[in-house]
């Protein structure tokens, strides 16, 4: 016979809902509106959205807060996890995404921002993200990776151009063989720990010393396979590439970060109790997994025709790189890791926007993609001040001093140092030159080669608004003055990382 | 006014710089010259602040930048650093009132200023991250000064410049990385500080691995022997004010580095490198000097007897005694001061000519006697005649590796004789005999705005060829006691023993100076 279950109101901890709930109460709000009058123009969904990000924001600094002095807070049932990982992540994607978000208000119009719905799926996604990292039961981290995953596929399909329907469905069918690979390694873990929260399973395979190793690495390679779809860990990157190219620039640098870091967090969760284990094997694996990526990826950057293909591949490249303190697993390496991404985001969120306000409605005749690096040629004559910004948001991408990533690449690199990974640090290093080659030659495309386009005077910058102006500024202030934010910085993350046992 | 001289040079130009995109195309020249004259008094001024008697940093700056990470914006000179911090605005001067009719000139000029504000910072910087982002930084403009105002292979050559080197610096990055967290194990605590870690004792196996990663970093910088490929490819294309402030004063960044970093840091590695890298730079000195003597181009004849000398400049630095080091030191002004003049020179030629091969010359003394005199004058210098410049730094530093190997110096001894064939040679080549070509009997000699650049530079090269102590005192001091702590931190017998006390040595030391001035006397 059942026992009925006795649950206070206060015991289920609602208010960590609270973060997500926002979010869910923003995308339905905008359904109400459109209800109550349709055909309102973009700029309301935008803000309305905006502000709902707005107060998701706050109440994460809330909980920041309150983690500060209180430490990890559980509620519903234990399933759901607000630690300093948690909160940080959160804080990235909801601070990306409201940075992302005024990109739709482009001068041009576009399909996809006539649907109110769009911003709605937008919010949905975030809320889904904001499940998955608030969590270390792998049953909601799915269904919040299926719900943002969802909501991101039909985003990308809103595009409305052939290449958007293809990549739509690539990733789709991408994203659903991930979600099947999801299920299995769930369910061998379940199977050897008779649990679905992550210390649980932690805490039953340390108590048997690893006896399940032979089910626990088809698990973890299942598990490693799923998360390496999302995070394009080469060789489940194929979809990158395509998925980009068919995507809107926004959306394209919208993937290349908040998705990601949502990745990152459910992979640090699951893997990082492995590595600190005797598990040798899953180490191997991992550094494989890395140096692979980094440098594989690095390489097909070079030959890449399409600048927002190659971008594709550099964020391939510098996920690898991040991943890195995974294997490397010291608390030092997961404050870069978070540290990285901050100032990474930044930066992309620069480079994508440039993109954006350069993208035309209609390809010229003779031009094969949105953006080859042929149509930058020159750019220094015709739009010095945009030249000279695209060129800062390359150089930080590679790594140049004192610009943004520098810093995140210093701090990952010296966390490898730290930990021993003299041969890691030198990979790392290397591959930094690497992709010193294919950043410069956009450079040298725009400052060094003649315009090879003349007479089309809209063909730069055509949709460049206001709001789109005040992101790029944004962006490329965050860009150069990072090394006043580091210190902040590396003691605020240090701290959340640190109290969350990571 | 002097707490914050230092911050002021460097930023002085970046700001003014920024300023400059304002100024209108007319008029940017005027501005250019003026930010430069200004910043050249500045850096005037910091010499006369500055106490040649004490050996230690002066002109100190410091605050936090990531105190978690132990960054600091930290700032100093000594003797070393301050004649290359003079150099540089000198020369950025110099390039800016030389330079003749460019495209786009605004976007040159506040390139140059950009590069100027690198220039300063990597001399001055006394924090290796601080260095490290100067470093680099200056690889971007002078990437653009290639690749945008080049010949016909720019692009290439900016590209593998930019590369070469970016390659380099970032394994000397790691291993600052590995040099601090050595640091933190020593003390529990992170700091980039160059003078911190100048207090710490590293055994030898780390040492020699550091030594390595480092090393890297600044001999493709200088560029020494096996890595030199690049720089040939940089002079050729580079416009005349890009091959200039990258002779005179980029390449100085490398062999700086070895005096600031390499050596104090691990004397027992160097000790231990001492024989391998003086076989390096040896190779260096008869191989490019014979490379030279084959060019057909007169640019990269000044190109490879750069790369020649620098070969000397890095075997006085492994002397590792205060006569060499001292020597290379002003060595590194005297090759700045000499090869800059050289490429403003070609660049003279080249903007009349449009050619710089030599067969297309021939007779030019007899149309050009001003600039065949002031030409003649350097290639005096260059191949380190008594009296001029380099002479002086050869001498010191070949006397300083005299007490290391006596064989080796000699050969690098032999590497000057065939320097002066070379130089000799090509200013033959060029400027005796009958006017052959019709285009060069018409030539104009040089006008005034290219003797105003010229002038100056003829009369440091002699000034200080005669009388070299206001600079080398300075010198003497702050090596001297880079010298003491090198032989300090030794814990190696053989390391002890190849890097003298400079506190013994002293008085050997002023007498070979009141020789030489007596030379000069005679000579007078």
């Amino acid at each position: 016979m059942l026992e009925a279950v006795n649950v206070s109101f206060g015991e289920l901890n609602l208010a960590t809902l609270a973060p997500m709930l926002i979010a869910i109460m923003g995308a339905l709000s905008i359904l109400v509106v459109d209800l109550a009058k349709s055909g309102l123009h973009k700029s309301l969904y935008v803000m309305v959205s905006l502000l709902f990000l707005l107060l998701d924001f706050g109440s994460l600094v809330d909980f920041a807060g309150i983690f500060t002095e209180n430490g990890t807070m559980f509620g519903f049932f234990n399933v759901m996890l607000m630690d300093g990982i948690s909160i940080l992540s959160q804080l990235i994607i909801v601070g990306v995404s409201m940075l992302f978000i005024p990109l739709a208000l482009t001068s041009k119009r576009f399909h996809e921002y006539d649907y109110p719905e769009y911003f709605s799926l937008f919010l949905f996604m975030i809320a889904g993200f904001q499940f998955m990292v608030a969590t270390d039961n792998l049953i909601l981290v799915f269904v919040g990776l299926e719900t943002a995953s969802l909501a991101l596929y039909t985003m990308i399909a809103l595009h409305n151009r052939s290449k958007s329907f293809e990549a739509a469905v690539k990733y789709f069918t991408m994203g659903a063989l991930a979600a099947g690979f999801y299920a299995f390694g769930a369910m061998i873990f379940y199977a050897i720990s008779g649990s679905v929260e992550i210390h649980t399973i932690a805490e039953v395979m340390a108590a048997d010393g690893f006896s399940n190793i032979g089910y626990a690495s088809i698990g973890s390679v299942f598990m490693l396979a799923a998360l390496g779809f999302k995070v394009s860990l080469v060789p489940f990157h194929t979809w990158t590439p395509d998925v980009y190219e068919g995507s809107s620039a926004a959306l394209a640098g919208y993937m290349s970060i908040v998705p990601k870091i949502a990745g990152f967090v459910v992979v640090m969760r699951l893997f990082e109790f492995m590595v600190h284990s005797e598990v040798v094997w899953l180490q191997v694996i991992l550094y494989g997994g890395v140096v692979v990526t980094m440098t594989a990826a690095n390489i097909w950057a070079l030959v890449q025709n399409d600048v927002k293909r190659m971008l594709a591949y550099s964020s391939i490249s510098h996920a690898g790189f991040v991943l890195a303190a995974i294997l490397i697993g010291t608390t030092q390496a997961n404050t870069a890791l978070f540290l990285y991404w901050v100032l990474f985001s930044f930066t992309n969120l620069g480079a994508f926007t440039m993109l954006w306000v350069n993208r035309q409605k209609h390809l010229l005749p003779g031009q094969s993609s949105d953006h080859p690096y042929e149509k930058f040629a020159g750019m220094i004559k015709i739009m010095p001040f945009a030249a000279i910004l695209m060129g800062l948001f390359m150089l930080s991408l590679a790594g140049i001093p004192p610009f943004g990533l520098f810093w995140g690449k210093l701090y990952m690199i010296s966390s490898a140092v730290t930990s021993g990974y003299t041969v890691l640090a030198l990979i790392m290093a290397l591959n930094s030159a690497i992709a010193g080659y294919y950043y410069l030659k956009l450079i040298i495309f725009m400052f060094m080669k003649e315009p090879v386009i003349h007479g089309v005077h809209e063909y730069y910058m055509m949709n460049a608004s206001l709001s789109l102006k005040t992101i790029i500024g944004i962006a490329a202030f965050a860009t150069i003055f990072a090394v006043v934010t580091v210190n902040p910085l590396i003691e605020f993350i240090a701290t959340l990382v640190y109290n969350s046992g990571y | 006014m002097f707490d914050h001289m230092l911050s002021i040079l460097i930023f002085f130009p970046a700001l003014a710089g920024m300023l400059g995109f304002i100024v209108s195309k007319e008029s940017i020249r005027a501005y250019g010259i003026t930010v430069s004259a200004i910043e050249f008094v500045l850096s005037l001024v910091l010499w006369y602040g500055y106490d040649p008697s004490v050996a230690g940093m002066q002109f100190m700056e410091q605050f936090a930048l990531v105190p978690a990470f132990g960054i600091n914006y930290l700032l100093g000179v000594d003797g070393i650093s301050l004649f290359i911090i003079i150099l540089a605005s000198f020369f950025t001067l110099i390039g800016i009132a030389s330079l003749t009719e460019t495209r786009r000139v605004k976007d040159m000029i506040i390139t140059l200023l950009f590069l100027q504000m690198t220039m300063v910072g990597v001399f001055a910087a006394l924090d290796a991250i601080l260095f490290y982002v100067f470093w680099e930084l200056s690889l971007v403009p002078m990437l653009y000064i290639i690749g945008a105002w080049g010949g016909p292979l720019r692009i290439y050559a900016s590209i593998k410049f930019f590369l070469y080197t970016f390659t380099g610096s970032l394994i000397m990055l790691v291993g600052m990385l590995f040099m601090a967290y050595f640091y933190f194990q020593a003390t529990g605590q992170w700091s980039f500080s160059i003078l911190e870690w100048y207090r710490l004792v590293l055994p030898e196996n780390l040492q020699l691995w550091l030594f390595v990663a480092f090393f890297i970093g600044f001999a493709i910088k200088v560029p020494m022997f096996p890595f030199h490929t690049w720089l040939p490819y940089a002079h050729g294309q580079a416009p005349t004010i890009g091959s200039v402030i990258l002779a005179a004063i980029l390449l100085k960044m490398g062999t700086y580095a070895f005096v600031r970093f390499s050596l104090p840091l691990f004397p027992d590695a160097s000790v231990f490198f001492m024989v391998p890298v003086a076989v390096l730079a040896i190779i260096m000195i008869i191989y490019t000097a014979m490379v030279a003597y084959a060019q057909e181009d007169i640019k990269q004849v000044v190109a490879y007897s750069s790369i020649s000398h620098m070969g000397v400049i890095i075997l006085g630095t492994f002397a590792m005694n205060v006569e060499g080091i001292s020597g290379s030191v002003f060595l590194m002004i005297g090759h700045g001061v000499v090869s800059g003049a050289l490429f403003l020179l070609v660049g003279v030629i080249y903007d009349r000519r449009h050619t710089k091969l030599m067969s297309e010359f021939g007779g030019l003394a007899q149309v050009m006697p001003r600039y065949a005199t002031i030409f003649g004058i350097m290639v005096m210098a260059s191949v380190g005649l008594p009296l001029t410049i380099n002479f002086v730094g050869e001498f010191l530093s070949l006397l300083g590796f005299y007490s290391q190997s006596h064989m080796m110096t000699l050969l690098a001894g032999t590497a000057i004789i065939v320097g002066a064939i070379y130089m000799l040679s090509a200013y033959k080549k060029a400027f005796f005999g009958d006017v052959t070509k019709e285009e060069n009997k018409t030539l104009k000699d040089v006008n005034k705005k290219e003797l105003v650049a010229l002038i100056p530079l003829v009369i440091l090269a002699v000034w200080l060829g005669v009388y070299p102590k206001p600079v080398l005192t300075p010198i003497n001091n702050s090596v001297e006691s880079i010298v003491q702590l090198m032989h300090e931190k030794a814990i190696t017998p053989e390391a002890k023993a190849a890097i003298p006390n400079p506190a013994e040595t002293k008085i050997a030391m002023a007498s070979v100076t009141e020789v030489e001035v007596d030379v000069e006397r005679e000579a007078e």
